[in-house]
């Protein structure tokens, strides 16, 4: 009837082996994201943290975190440590012979943790609901209205007047680092429209250090305001699309930079008087349609439409957000030109030359413009070495190029 | 692997003959099988129903303007009396009568064949299956015409849900058709009495089932109001 | 529907490979589940080794972008539909026939046209990489990407998809009416409702949410093949259609789905516990109201995938989210609470279901992270959600699989598995685990997104992903320990007899493995643990 005895001496040292070495496991893993608690500016930092939040919205979502993550960790010790326990106490010993008491249940117990569980989640969801009501709002009585706009694979940002509709200006290069990006007053209320086309797909706007994204949906325009702490002002936060839109996913990056309000205004009156002073840019809409030349170009541009002077010339294109070369030869000593053929509708793109890594020193810098598209580059003569050349507005177009 | 006493029962014998166990009385298996399939059926015109609806809130004007007339698509139903006082009787509602009427018949078979009257049972099978057939061609002609009136599948929201609703309903009964031609078939080689009818319960079941949708389909595409733009 | 003729015994005698491939004996059925499931199991495990080793380092070293959009497509798809689902509807062919008394299911030859509908899907699946490119729309294929749209699901390989996921689903809706009806009809006498083990009530659950919710899912894919290759515009939101329409109906089905993905692994957690404890289940019913309770409340909660459309009403799916810990918690205190007092035996089977218990409960804890919409904002589609959802299906689901194979392998083989390789086979698999995933939290909240190829090398992230990939070929190793094991104990595993875990339910009632109809005699059937009974007597049990 009852069992058999078993053979148990070998059993138990795997057995402490296999509980000891995950324990270390698990405490390895707490350690290495526990380690990291440091005070910065009295707010909690850790592994287990979301970054500190720029927004006053990101701030209060930051706050509700802390909410939940408390209740969590808590409902984790306890449960965890009931787990660990119950198997530390009642193992089987070499006298139990008898079966335990058979408790096959208890009402009261029951009754209890469904209880407690109930109002601890109805308590979570009235913080979270209070939270909502603050932090998802767009009122359209905010000072400065901007619209992003999603495409494949870019983003473009559009300055709007009160009204909420008519465009002051465009920024069709969304990165701070490649002359463009988003710029937004400190410590003013900022309505965010997102927009894209419906012949385009879903994308989502991303800034980790405002806790909040929304997707850009093809047919629907959505909007949120934010406000950017006064006291960041001067600060660049990273972007990105995080709804995945196809193979240039990775690729949609974006900067925002936090000006002061005063520094913004005159920003904006520089780009709009720019922008009236010449031509350009094409209105908003559809971003793959789009086939006019958008930005004023980055530093050092020097397009034109036709090669001047002599030097060999060599021949470079982009297509799905890489470039269809991956290594060029060109001599020393002499300048020679680069035909750049864009052929990624409506996505900004250039050829950006650095010597010996993509970290090293710019040595050229040519126009980002929209394609499709043909521009040529009169590249200054180099010194004999190894370079590469890159796409400013993604990072992850890359090629060599060899100087001999 | 099997033990070489158990070789001996073919792997198609019924399990349930050796074995004791909960009948619990009542709805057979196949019956039972049905029924559950026949819930599976419903959520999946479910989910198409949803897309109809949630397409049809939020367009502005719905049915949209045909572009080749630039007037909106009209489906026709009720007998109307044209001006020249020719009685043109709609297409779609002889075609749903007729299902309808299949509906009796085949239940009107399941009661027969309940109670024995093999010949009645067969006849109103039959009668079935020919109502569903001539249903199944009106519908391709109902087709046709709407083609050539410029309603098609790609022709924006409004064709395509025309067409996946009334399409997915079409091969559903065209599955009818064919579960009720092989009872047919097995009642004619006298495999049903009136101990032994499960598949003719089940496939009448499924039968109902397609003329509900049916129902439900002519009265959402061609009897619940459009609305136009409010401009 | 045709006629039965038995065939002279002399063209019977086939062979064996010929005998497994026609069987309709639920028992072979569901080994054969098994084993296809482990096939795309390593599959689906190769393409992850694949997406890891990508990420180690920044910069795309191995793979195009597209190439890696195919892996991570893939991997998902071929873990979710031909893995954990049809290995769960595996040991649920195997088992609950043999736990209810049955002979077989109620439908053997549609029960052997549901197994074959699978790898018939996964070869479909398998022939998109050489044509042209397998899907790339991430499993859940949103529209308008997965439409037909330039830099997108261009090629065949979405069609393909397409139509391995309708097979696949049909597969599991024709599976949940045989399990309904097999347990609705063919109980052993004594064998009530409320005498069924907790594993047969879980699959029953299981097998509702799949008949509901599995053909919605089916609509949602034939509505897209029809816009991709007929012109139609259901979702198409230039021509009138509605992109966020084939989300709701997607997750319509596919959080359900999440549920047919974990409660039969708990189901199968619920029949080691007690047998390891030498205790009955604490609060059997409690078990099976939370059990329904969460089927029911599955169907509510849909659209917390959709909290960042902005399109779907927050607070009511909000609440209804939150309130699906209530019946999870509920199960987690009852598991615990039968092991205390009991006698535990510290057999694999149940340290994997400890490593069930201990991991479901961190995947269910940061649930509710993503249940406070506020707090979703910041976590949605980052690596905190990937984090999350291995939690639960792997921590949760892949431990349950696990403790359930060691436990049952006895009773399909005939041979117990070998107690050292398994257990050095949970240790690390736990250990790989923990190391792959508990890392993305932090990278999810550092704001790295889901499905990126690649990440620039001053985010921040590169540590992190390097720990992560360590920790996936930690489990690949794992994995190999597992392979032999399972060629090891077949060889030359110690014979196991009819009970060797001294179980409680039916199926270790009869021989191991069972003969064709599953018993020659039952024992009397007068609790939810008739072979206890049989063996301690109905004294004991009056506790």
């Amino acid at each position: 009837m009852s069992s058999s005895p078993r053979s148990r001496s070998s059993q138990t040292a795997i057995f402490a082996l296999a509980i000891g070495a995950a324990i270390i496991g698990l405490s390895l893993i707490l350690l290495y994201f526990g380690v990291n608690v440091l005070n910065a500016g009295g707010q909690f930092v850790s592994g287990l943290y979301p970054p500190i939040a720029v927004t006053a919205e990101g701030a209060k979502i930051r706050d509700l975190y802390t909410v939940v993550f408390i209740i969590a960790v808590v409902i984790f010790l306890l449960v965890e440590g009931l787990i660990i326990l119950s198997v530390i106490r009642y193992r089987r010993k070499p006298t139990d012979t008898e079966l335990p008491p058979q408790i096959h249940g208890n009402n009261i117990a029951e009754f209890v943790w469904t209880i407690v569980p109930t109002i601890l989640v109805i308590f979570m969801f009235i913080v979270s609901w209070q939270t909502l009501n603050a932090v998802d709002v767009s009122s359209p009585t905010a000072q400065t209205k901007i619209r992003a706009v999603a495409g494949q694979f870019q983003w473009q940002f559009e300055y709007l007047a009160e009204d909420g509709t008519t465009v002051l200006y465009t920024e069709n290069i969304p990165l701070v680092s490649a002359g463009g990006g988003m710029m937004v007053p400190a410590g003013r209320t900022v309505q965010l429209q997102l927009f894209v086309s419906p012949k385009d797909v879903i994308h989502a706007f991303y800034v980790p250090q405002f806790l909040f994204k929304r997707d850009v949906v093809p047919g629907r325009t959505t909007a949120f305001d934010f406000t950017v702490d006064a006291a960041d002002a001067g600060q660049t936060f990273r972007g990105q699309c995080a709804e995945l839109c196809g193979v240039g996913h990775y690729t949609m990056l974006f900067e925002v930079k936090a000006l002061t309000g005063e520094e913004f205004d005159t920003w904006l009156a520089g780009k709009v008087a720019q922008a009236n002073a010449t031509p350009s840019p094409a209105p908003s809409g559809a971003p793959g349609q789009s086939g006019a030349p958008g930005a004023s170009g980055g530093p050092g541009a020097s397009g034109g439409p036709a090669p001047s002077g002599g030097g060999e010339t060599l021949q470079i294109s982009a297509q799905n957000i890489a470039y269809e070369q991956s290594s060029l030869t060109t001599k020393a000593g002499a300048p020679f030109h680069i035909e750049f053929d864009n052929k990624d509708a409506g996505t900004p793109h250039n050829v950006a030359i650095h010597k010996d890594s993509t970290t090293g020193q710019e040595v050229f810098r040519g126009e980002i413009f929209p394609g499709v598209a043909i521009k040529t580059y009169d590249v200054p003569a180099l010194d004999a070495g190894n370079y590469v050349f890159e796409c400013t507005v993604h990072p992850s177009m890359t090629g060599t190029l060899t100087v001999q | 692997m099997t033990t070489d006493s158990h070789l001996a029962i073919p792997e198609e014998h019924n399990p349930l003959a050796s074995m004791p166990h909960d009948t619990h009385g009542g709805i057979s298996n196949p019956v039972l099988g049905m029924l559950l399939f026949i819930t599976s059926e419903v959520m999946f015109f479910g989910g198409l129903f949803a897309a109809y609806f949630s397409i049809r809130a939020s367009a502005a004007q719905w049915p949209p303007n045909n572009p080749q007339t630039n007037e909106p698509f009209h489906l026709q139903v009720l007998p109307i009396v044209s001006t020249d006082g020719i009685i043109s009787v709609s297409f779609v509602l002889i075609a749903t009568i007729l299902l309808v009427l299949s509906s009796f018949s085949c239940q009107y078979a399941v009661w027969k064949i309940r109670s024995d009257d093999r010949t009645r049972f067969l006849r109103a099978m039959a009668v079935t299956i020919a109502l569903g057939i001539v249903f199944l061609l009106m519908q391709v002609t109902d087709y046709a015409i709407l083609g050539s009136e410029g309603l098609t599948l790609s022709s924006g929201t409004y064709g395509t849900t025309y067409y996946t609703l009334t399409g997915f309903h079409g091969a559903h009964v065209f599955g009818g058709v064919i579960m009720l031609a092989v009872v047919l078939y097995r009642g004619m080689v006298g495999q049903f009495s009136s101990k032994h009818y499960d598949a003719v319960e089940g496939a009448s079941l499924y039968w109902h089932f397609v003329d509900v949708v049916w129902i439900l389909l002519f009265s959402l595409l061609y009897l619940l109001p459009g609305k136009t733009p409010t401009t | 529907m045709a006629t039965t003729t038995l065939t002279p015994v002399a063209t019977r005698s086939r062979s064996a490979l010929y005998a497994w491939l026609t069987t309709t004996d639920h028992k072979k059925i569901g080994i054969l589940y098994v084993i296809n499931s482990f096939i795309f199991f390593f599959i689906g495990g190769l393409l992850a080794l694949g997406v890891r080793t990508e990420l180690a380092q920044p910069g795309l070293q191995f793979v195009t972008a597209a190439a890696y959009n195919e892996m991570f497509t893939m991997h998902a798809t071929f873990m979710i539909f031909l893995f954990v689902i049809p290995m769960l509807a595996g040991f649920g062919n195997y088992i609950v026939p043999l736990q209810i008394g049955a002979p077989d299911m109620a439908f053997p030859r549609i029960n052997a046209l549901s197994f074959w509908m699978l790898p018939l899907g996964g070869i479909l699946l398998l022939l998109s990489f050489v044509t042209g490119g397998s899907a790339a729309a991430g499993w859940t294929s949103y529209a308008p990407l997965s439409e037909d749209r330039a830099l997108a699901a261009t090629g065949t390989g979405q069609d393909l998809w397409i139509v391995a996921l309708v097979l696949i689903g049909t597969s599991s809706i024709l599976g949940a009416i045989n399990f309904l009806v097999t347990m609705f009809k063919m109980r052993a006498p004594g064998m009530t409702l409320f005498r069924m083990p907790i594993m047969v009530w879980t699959v029953l659950v299981t097998s509702v949410l799949v008949l509901m919710a599995t053909p919605v899912i089916t609509s949602a894919l034939i509505m897209l093949f029809i816009d991709r290759n007929y012109g139609g515009a259901f979702f198409d939101p230039s021509r009138g259609g509605d992109a966020i329409l084939y989300q709701n109906i997607f997750w319509f089905y596919s959080h359900p789905a999440v549920y047919v993905m974990v409660l039969p692994a708990m189901g199968m957690v619920s029949e080691i516990l007690p047998v390891f404890s030498r205790k009955p289940l604490f609060g059997y019913k409690a078990f099976i109201f939370a059990t329904a309770a969460i089927g029911a409340l599955g169907f509510s909660v849909w659209a917390h995938h959709m909290f960042t459309t902005g399109a779907v009403y927050l607070p009511f799916f909000s609440i209804m989210t939150f309130l699906i810990a209530v019946p999870t918690g509920v199960k987690m205190f009852n598991w615990v609470f039968t092991m205390w007092g009991g006698q535990i035996m510290l057999k694999t089977p149940l340290l994997f279901a400890l490593g069930f218990l201990s991991m479901f409960l961190i995947g269910g804890i940061n649930g509710a992270f993503s249940a406070s919409v506020p707090v979703d904002f910041a976590l949605h589609d980052t690596y905190w959600v990937v984090a999350h959802l291995h939690y639960v299906l792997f921590g949760g689901s892949v431990f349950g699989i696990m403790g359930g194979f060691y436990y049952w392998f006895p009773k399909m083989t005939g041979r117990m598995m070998n107690e050292t390789v398994g257990k050095t086979q949970f240790v690390l698999m736990f250990i790989g685990f923990n190391l792959t995933f508990f890392p993305m939290h932090e990278l999810g909240l550092l704001g790295m997104p889901r499905r990126i190829a690649d990440y620039s090398s001053t985010a921040g992230w590169n540590d992190l992903n390097l720990l992560a990939t360590f920790g996936g070929f930690t489990i690949a190793a794992s994995m190999g320990l597992f392979l032999w094991n399972v060629f090891l104990s077949l060889r030359s595993g110690a014979v196991a007899g009819d009970d060797p875990w001294e179980a409680n339910t039916l199926e270790w009632a009869t021989t191991s493995p069972p003969p064709a109809y599953n018993f020659d005699h039952l024992p009397e059937i007068r609790s939810e643990r008739p072979v206890f009974d049989a063996r301690h007597g109905r004294a004991v049990v009056d506790h």
